[in-house]
């Protein structure tokens, strides 16, 4: 368990921060909003971090959570949700619903 | 934030494992097209140059204060252990990114970065008005927690509370009228205009001549400037004057606090 939380975990700060080498090309990219496929760089396969396509929720009450847990909040409509940060480490995007809006979260 | 609506179709989204930028690309379970989660565009594949419309959210706020302002929120929870599906989880006491955030690394690879109005690893409220893009270093609200600023000529107002580790961007136009505000403790603010008393996490007057109106929120992201800074290279920086330069060092000692993203 110990083993697999590192390996997400290095896994999760290389694709997230993983930087590509030719700084020269991406100032281009930047400048000329320009993509094409040679700028992309894969770093793992396709949901290699799985993410969250039917999330649950519980009630704050319910949450075992620490009144200092970073958090995302979101609420549309008199409808919220929220999700730990830490959690998402792990997902990076939950596909969801809130107040009748359909939202990707993205961490 | 997205929406995950466009052209009236509603898409999914998952992981790519693929970067543009240093940063994640998503990918939408229906035409395979890639995503960028910093501005919402699709850069590859069937959808490429349509653009998801970013929505207002808080990016990073403590639970005490999250739970306080919306009691009635729902909490995203996870099952952890395959063997055991009823066990699930809605936080983690470990910070996988805890080492990456503190230290000074942009990345894995010796990349350098060339934009040094701030720090690399400077944490903003990246926001647009009318493709403007503007950046407020969380290190400009160390002392206020609200900044009355105008972004391409439209007065807006940026929030950011050290405690909570709250942010927001609001308009602070209402109904015609130009509000300047000041901190008050915690979240809240008075505008100096009405006299009004406002809750700055859900942009909610709370007391006063204007009690029970809204201030406009506009979606904004915490984001690190060497992301924000090679994503929108034109952007703006809040007072990025001589003086800000200089105290990069204390800059960086801020951003150093475990807390931070």
């Amino acid at each position: 368990m110990v083993r697999q939380s590192i390996i997400l975990s290095a896994t999760v700060i290389f694709v997230l921060f993983c930087n590509v080498s030719d700084l020269g090309k991406i100032g281009a990219i930047a400048a000329d909003k320009e993509y094409s496929q040679n700028h992309i760089y894969t770093v793992l396969p396709f949901d290699a971090i799985p993410a969250i396509k039917n999330p649950q929720f519980v009630s704050a009450s319910e949450a075992k959570l620490h009144d200092d847990s970073p958090m995302i909040g979101v609420s549309f409509n008199g409808e919220s949700h929220a999700y730990s940060i830490y959690l998402l480490n792990g997902h990076e995007i939950v596909n969801d619903v809130v107040g009748n809006v359909k939202i990707a979260t993205t961490w | 934030m997205y929406s995950r609506e466009l052209d009236g179709k509603a898409y999914t989204f998952g992981v790519s494992g693929k970067l543009l930028h240093d940063a994640l690309l998503m990918y939408d379970h229906q035409t395979r097209t890639l995503w960028s989660h910093i501005t919402g565009e699709a850069v590859t594949g069937q959808l490429r140059g349509k653009q998801l419309t970013m929505l207002t959210s808080m990016p990073q706020i403590a639970w005490k204060e999250w739970r306080l302002n919306y009691p009635n929120t729902k909490v995203l929870s996870v099952q952890f252990d395959p063997r055991h599906p009823e066990r699930r989880i809605e936080d983690r006491r470990f910070d996988s990114y805890a080492n990456y955030r503190a230290g000074p690394d942009t990345g894995i690879s010796s990349t350098q970065y060339t934009d040094n109005r701030l720090p690399n690893k400077a944490i903003v409220i990246g926001v647009q008005v009318n493709f403007r893009y503007c950046a407020y270093p969380l290190a400009a609200f160390e002392k206020k927690s609200v900044i009355n600023d105008a972004i391409d000529g439209v007065p807006v107002l940026a929030f950011h509370d050290n405690v909570s580790g709250a942010t927001a961007v609001f308009m602070r136009t209402l109904e015609g009228t130009i509000l300047a505000f000041e901190p008050r403790s915690g979240h809240f603010a008075k505008d100096t205009t009405t006299g009004t008393r406002w809750n700055m996490i859900t942009g909610e007057a709370t007391e006063g001549k204007l009690k029970g109106k809204s201030l406009e929120q506009l979606p904004a992201m915490n984001i690190y400037w060497f992301a924000w800074g090679r994503y929108h290279p034109e952007t703006t920086v809040y007072k990025c004057t001589a003086q800000m330069v200089k105290s990069s060092e204390s800059l960086n000692g801020f951003m150093n606090s475990p807390e931070m993203i």
